[in-house]
C-alpha cells in the first residue's frame, strides 16, 4: 500500500504492507533506528515518537493508520545542529546511561512539555509512567525534564 | 590528598559525556540498529517443553518457501561454555548451539534465515517436530534425588569429559580454622535459612546478532556483548574459524548488568546461518525470547554464625545451594564468589562453605549485578541485624567491631582471586549515612501501631573492583588500551572494553586528559574492533574503571614520554624538565619549560612537526594486569512506610554513602546509586519469575507486562548519595570500581527497614505485598493469642 507520511519535516512516499508497523517502516525503511524496539507490546514505552505532536508508540501503530501525518522522531529535534532544550537537559543532568531508552523518554518528555509548560514532579511522573528504564532509576530523567521546562521557559523569554 | 585532588583539570569534574549528543539525538549505534544490504532475517525455533528429546524434525515445507534452515545436525557436534572469563580448569562446557535435547522451554532446536522476518516466521512455523517428554525438575532439591531424570549425561571440564550425578553441575567446599573452636567459643550462634528469587536483568535492549560472511572465509560481528574478543574466540572454538579471521565490532550495549558476560546464544546461531546462506543475517530476539535466554541465579543459603556477648564474630558455616537452570554459564566460579562476598564481610576465626550448584529446567542463570553479592549481603547483613538486636548492641556498632577494612585480605574473585584491602572508608560511610537518615531516632521494632508503619534499615556491603590480584589465579583480568596522537594534538584511544552506560569510557578519557595534559575534548573515544584492539576480557566485575583505566593510563604515560622526549629537541631542554598543561581556549595540550615563557610548543604542532621530520607518531600500546582487586564499599540507609492493610511498601527516604577511591565522573557515580538503588528495591519487593509446572515454563511466559520492575512510581520520594574520601593507591589517580557495589547492600538495608516498621523478618526474596499480609495475619493471632492468655491470667489473679 502507498502511503505519505511526513517524517521529521519530510514528505516521504512509501509502500508498505497492511501489517507492517510504524516502528519497523522508520528503522527499517528510512532508516531512522533512534526508535528503539524494547518489548513490542507497548509495556517500555522505548518506540515513542510523536504523530501530530502526540506520542505515539510506534510498535503498536500500523503505518497505514498514519497514513498523511506529521511524524516527529528523536532525530528530528535538533535544528542544524543545535539541540532541542529536552535533549540539552538529558545530557547536563546526567540523564542517560545506556541510552537504548532515552529517545523515548525524550519524545514522551517532548509530548509532556508541549501539554504542560511547567510540570510538577507528580506530573511528570504521571506522564513519563509508562517508559521503562533500567540503569538511571530514573532520578535524573526527572531532573532533566525539570530543567528542560525552565529552558524552555527562558527561550520563549528570549533569555538563552 | 586533597590538595592534589583541587590541582586535577578533569578528574572529579562534571562533564557532557563524549557518547552524549549521539545518544540524545539518536545517532548512536546498538547491534539491533545495524542493518546490512542484502541481508537474511533470522528466527529461531525453540523447545516448546522444559525437559525433551527430538524424535524427528522435518525442514522440508520451511525450505521450499526459500528459507536457510539449520537444525541441531548442521551445527558443530561439540560442547562449549558461552563464557570465557574463567581459566579452562574452572570452565565447565555444556552447551550446543542447538540441541536435540532441550532442557529448558525456550532452548533453541533450528533456526531458519529468509528475505524478511514474516517468511522467517512462516518458516519456523512449518518445521515439524516430533519430542519424546520427559519429566522435569522445577526445584533444586528435588532435582538433586536419586532417580530423577538427567538434565545432562557428560559435559567437558578442561578437555576431559565429567560425568553428572544427581543434576549436580559442580561443588565447592572450602573451610579455614577450626570451626568447632569457634563455635565453642561462642556465646550465641545464630542459624538461618535464606531464599532468593530468580531475576529477569531485564536490559532495554533485547540479545541481538548480525553476521556478515567476509570473502576470506572470515566473519564480521556485530552484537550485544560486554566482551568483543571473548565473542570472537568463542566462534572461532565452536567454528574453528581462525580467530584473526574473526572480526567483532564494538557498538554501543543497551543494558548488560551481566546478561551479555557470556557471548548470546543468538551469536553462534547467526554465524552458522550466515555460513550455510553465504549472506549477512540479523538475529534480533524479542523481548520474550530475550526473558527465554537469561536469568539470575536463585539460591538457598544456609547459614550457621556464632559471636561472642561483645558482638565480635567466631566462626561460620554457609551451605548454598544454588539454582542455575539448564546449563553452565559461570556455575563454579559463581560459588567460589559467592563464599568470597561472606567471608570478605566481617571478620571469622574459621569458617566453612559447602556450594552446590544444580541443574533444573529452567532459562540458564548468569551473572547479574553483584554476581551473587547482594544476596550474600542480604542473608548477611540480615543475620548481623538480629545478632546485634539479640546482644543488645547497635546495628551499626555491631558491623564497625567486625568489618574487614584496611590491611585486611580481601577476596575480589573467589578464594583464588584475594588482595590486601589499601584503601577503606567504611567507618565514614556508616557514620556519615546515620546521621542524614537519622539513625538515633528510629522507630523501635513493634513499638508501632496503626495502618502505615515507618521504618528505617540500614546495611553495609562492597563488591571488588577487577578480578586483578598479585598473582595469576582462575580469573581471566587484563584490559587494553591503544593511544596516538593526530596532528591537530587531539589523541585517539581505542579499546575493546565495553561501557555498559555507565559512563566508563568517559573516565578513561578524563584519565588520559590528565595524565598528559590536554583538555578533554582532544581525547577522542574511536570506533574499535578485536582488530584494531589488544585484549580485554570483558567489562564484568565493576573493572571498567580501575582495570580499564589502569590500561589507559599506562598507555598515557608511554605517550607523554614520548611526547616530552620530541618536545625536548624542539625546546631545547631536557625531558624531565618539561611540563605539559591543557590550554582549553587553544584546544591543545601545550608543552612548556617551567618559567621560560617562550619555550612552548603545542601537541598538535609537535606531532606535525614529527611528521615533517620524520619522527613517526607518537603512539603507544598497553597490555595492563590489575595488582589487585580492591574493594569499594557502600552504605545504605533506606526508610519506608509499610501499609499494613495492603501490604505495600513504600521507599521515603534513601541515603547511599561510597567509597570509590578518587571520584572521576561525579554525576555519573551519583547515576550509578540511584540505579543500583531502584535495581535493588526491585529485586527486594517486586522481581521473581516464577515457574509454573503445568506451563514447564515461567508464570509470565517471557512477557514483560507480567514481570513486575519499577517505574517512576517506585522511586523514593527523597535520595541524597554521598562519598566519602579515600584513595586507592593501586588504581588510576587512586580510583576503584562502583557499578555493583552501587546496588550490593540494596536489598539487605531495605529488608531491614521493613523489620524495623513492623517487626517481621523475611527469609525469602521478593517481599511481596501477600508475604507481608500474611506474616502480618500470622503475627496478629500470636499477639491475640498472647492478649488471651493475658486476660486468663489476670482473671486467675
Amino acid at each position: 500500500m502507498k502511503i505519505k507520511l511526513i517524517v521529521n519535516n519530510v514528505e516521504k512516499t512509501l509502500d508498505v504492507e497492511p501489517n507492517e508497523l510504524l516502528l519497523n517502516v522508520l528503522r527499517e525503511k528510512l532508516g531512522l533506528t533512534g526508535s528503539k524496539y524494547g518489548c513490542g507490546i507497548g509495556e517500555c514505552g522505548a518506540c515513542t515518537v510523536l504523530v501530530d505532536g502526540e506520542p505515539v508508540l510506534s510498535c503498536l501503530t500500523l503505518a497505514v493508520e498514519v497514513d498523511g501525518r506529521e511524524i516527529t522522531t528523536v532525530e528530528g529535534l535538533d535544528v542544524n545542529g543545535e539541540l532541542d532544550p529536552v535533549q540539552e537537559a538529558f545530557l547536563e543532568e546526567g540523564a542517560i546511561q545506556c541510552g537504548y531508552c532515552t529517545p523515548g523518554f525524550i519524545m514522551i518528555a517532548k509530548a509532556l512539555l508541549r501539554e504542560n509548560k511547567n510540570p510538577s514532579r507528580s506530573e511528570i511522573t504521571e506522564y513519563i509512567k509508562g517508559n521503562l528504564c533500567r540503569c538511571t532509576g530514573y532520578i535524573n530523567i526527572i531532573k532533566a525534564i525539570q530543567k528542560a521546562s525552565e529552558k524552555i521557559a527562558l527561550r520563549e523569554r528570549n533569555i538563552i | 590528598m586533597t590538595l592534589e585532588l583541587m590541582s586535577y583539570h578533569v578528574i572529579g569534574k562534571k562533564t557532557i559525556r563524549k557518547d552524549g549528543v549521539a545518544k540524545v539525538t539518536g545517532r548512536e549505534k546498538y547491534a539491533s540498529d545495524i542493518y546490512l544490504p542484502n541481508m537474511l532475517y533470522a528466527r529461531v525455533l525453540k523447545s516448546p517443553y522444559p525437559h525433551a528429546r527430538v524424535k524427528s524434525i522435518d525442514t522440508s515445507e520451511a525450505e521450499k518457501i526459500g528459507a536457510v534452515v539449520i537444525t541441531f545436525k548442521d551445527v558443530p557436534d561439540i560442547l562449549f561454555c558461552p563464557r570465557l572469563v574463567s581459566t579452562p580448569e574452572a570452565t565447565y562446557k555444556d552447551w550446543r548451539v542447538l540441541t536435540d535435547k532441550p532442557s529448558y522451554v525456550g532452548e533453541p532446536i533450528a533456526a531458519v534465515a529468509a528475505e524478511t522476518e514474516e517468511i522467517a516466521q512462516k518458516a519456523i512455523e512449518l518445521i515439524k517436530v516430533e519430542y519424546e517428554v520427559f519429566e522435569p525438575s522445577f526445584d533444586p532439591l528435588e532435582s538433586m534425588k536419586d532417580g530423577k531424570p538427567k538434565i545432562h549425561e557428560k559435559i567437558i571440564l578442561n578437555d576431559k569429559e565429567v560425568i553428572i550425578e544427581n543434576n549436580i553441575a559442580c561443588k565447592l567446599e572450602l573451610q579455614e580454622g577450626d570451626l568447632e573452636e569457634a563455635f565453642k567459643n561462642s556465646d550465641v550462634i545464630i542459624e538461618r535459612e535464606f531464599k532468593t528469587n530468580r531475576g529477569y536483568h531485564n536490559q532495554l535492549e533485547p540479545k541481538t546478532a548480525i553476521v556478515n560472511p567476509e570473502p576470506d572465509g572470515g566473519l564480521t560481528i556485530w552484537c550485544t556483548t560486554q566482551s568483543i574478543h571473548n565473542t570472537r574466540l568463542l566462534i572461532s572454538e565452536i567454528f574453528k574459524i581462525p580467530i584473526s579471521k574473526i572480526n567483532v565490532k564494538k557498538v554501543a550495549l543497551g543494558g548488560g548488568f551481566g546478561s551479555s558476560i557470556q557471548t548470546n546464544i543468538v551469536v553462534p546461531i547467526a554465524v552458522a546461518l550466515a555460513l550455510k546462506a553465504r549472506r549477512p543475517v540479523r538475529l534480533a530476539y524479542t523481548k520474550e525470547e530475550d526473558m527465554h535466554e537469561h536469568s539470575s541465579y536463585q539460591m538457598i543459603f544456609k547459614f550457621k554464625i556464632g559471636a561472642k556477648k561483645d558482638g565480635r564474630l567466631t566462626g561460620g558455616y554457609m551451605i548454598n545451594i544454588m539454582d542455575i537452570g539448564a546449563h553452565q554459564i559461570q556455575a563454579y566460579p559463581l560459588l567460589g564468589t559467592c563464599a568470597g562476598w561472606w567471608v570478605s564481610l566481617y571478620k571469622l576465626q574459621a569458617m566453612k562453605y559447602s556450594g552446590i550448584a544444580v541443574y533444573t529446567n529452567k532459562v540458564p542463570s548468569c551473572a547479574y549485578r553483584g554476581y551473587g553479592n547482594p544476596q550474600v549481603t542480604w542473608a548477611v547483613e540480615t543475620i548481623m541485624d538480629e545478632l546485634a538486636e539479640i546482644l543488645g548492641i547497635d546495628p551499626i556498632e555491631i558491623r564497625l567491631i567486625n568489618y574487614i577494612g584496611e590491611g585486611d585480605l580481601f577476596w575480589g574473585q573467589g578464594p583464588t582471586v584475594k588482595s590486601v584491602i589499601k584503601s577503606c572508608g567504611v567507618e565514614e560511610i556508616l557514620k556519615k549515612g546515620a546521621l542524614l537518615i537519622g539513625w538515633k531516632d528510629r522507630p523501635r521494632p513493634r513499638d508501632q501501631k496503626g495502618r502505615f508503619r515507618r521504618g528505617i534499615g540500614m546495611a553495609r556491603g562492597y563488591h571488588t573492583s577487577s578480578a586483578g590480584a598479585p598473582i595469576s589465579s582462575q580469573v581471566i583480568d587484563y584490559s587494553g588500551a591503544i593511544l596516538k596522537v593526530n596532528e591537530d594534538g587531539t589523541i585517539d584511544y581505542i579499546t575493546a572494553m565495553v561501557d555498559h552506560g555507565g559512563g566508563t569510557l568517559e573516565a578513561h578519557a578524563k584519565i588520559i586528559a590528565e595524565e598528559i595534559g590536554v583538555p578533554l575534548k582532544n581525547v577522542n573515544i574511536v570506533s574499535a574492533d578485536t582488530q584494531t584492539t589488544v585484549y580485554d576480557v570483558c567489562t564484568h566485575a565493576s573493572r571498567g574503571i580501575y582495570a580499564g583505566g589502569g590500561a589507559a593510563l599506562n598507555a598515557a604515560r608511554q605517550v607523554k614520554k614520548k611526547i616530552l622526549e620530541l618536545a625536548s629537541r624542539i625546546l631545547d631542554a631536557y625531558p624531565h624538565s618539561l611540563k605539559i598543561r591543557p590550554d582549553e581556549e587553544r584546544g591543545q595540550g601545550i608543552v612548556y619549560v617551567e618559567g621560560s615563557s617562550r619555550k612552548e610548543i603545542t601537541i598538535g604542532e609537535l606531532a606535525t612537526l614529527a611528521r615533517i621530520k620524520n619522527w613517526g607518531t607518537i603512539a603507544a600500546v598497553e597490555s595492563y594486569r590489575p595488582p589487585a582487586c580492591p574493594p569499594h564499599f557502600t552504605g545504605y540507609f533506606v526508610e519506608v512506610l509499610v501499609d499494613t492493610e495492603t501490604g505495600m511498601v513504600k521507599p521515603l527516604k534513601v541515603v547511599i554513602g561510597a567509597d570509590v577511591g578518587t571520584l572521576i565522573n561525579p554525576d555519573l557515580a551519583e547515576g550509578q546509586l540511584h540505579g543500583g538503588f531502584m535495581m535493588g528495591w526491585s529485586r527486594a519487593i517486586l522481581e521473581n519469575l516464577n515457574y509454573s509446572k503445568d506451563l514447564g515454563d515461567m508464570e509470565c511466559k517471557g512477557f514483560i507486562i507480567d514481570y513486575k520492575m519499577p517505574t517512576v512510581m517506585d522511586i523514593p520520594d527523597e535520595i541524597k548519595t554521598f562519598f566519602v574520601e579515600t584513595y586507592e593507591p593501586t588504581g588510576p589517580f587512586g580510583a576503584k570500581g562502583l557499578g555493583e557495589g552501587a546496588q550490593n547492600p540494596a536489598i539487605a538495608a531495605i529488608a531491614n527497614a521493613i523489620y524495623n516498621a513492623i517487626g517481621i523478618r523475611f527469609y525469602e526474596l521478593p517481599i511481596t505485598p501477600e508475604k507481608i499480609l500474611e506474616k502480618l495475619k500470622q503475627s496478629k493471632e500470636i499477639e491475640k493469642l498472647d492478649l488471651e492468655k493475658e486476660v486468663v491470667k489476670s482473671e486467675v489473679a
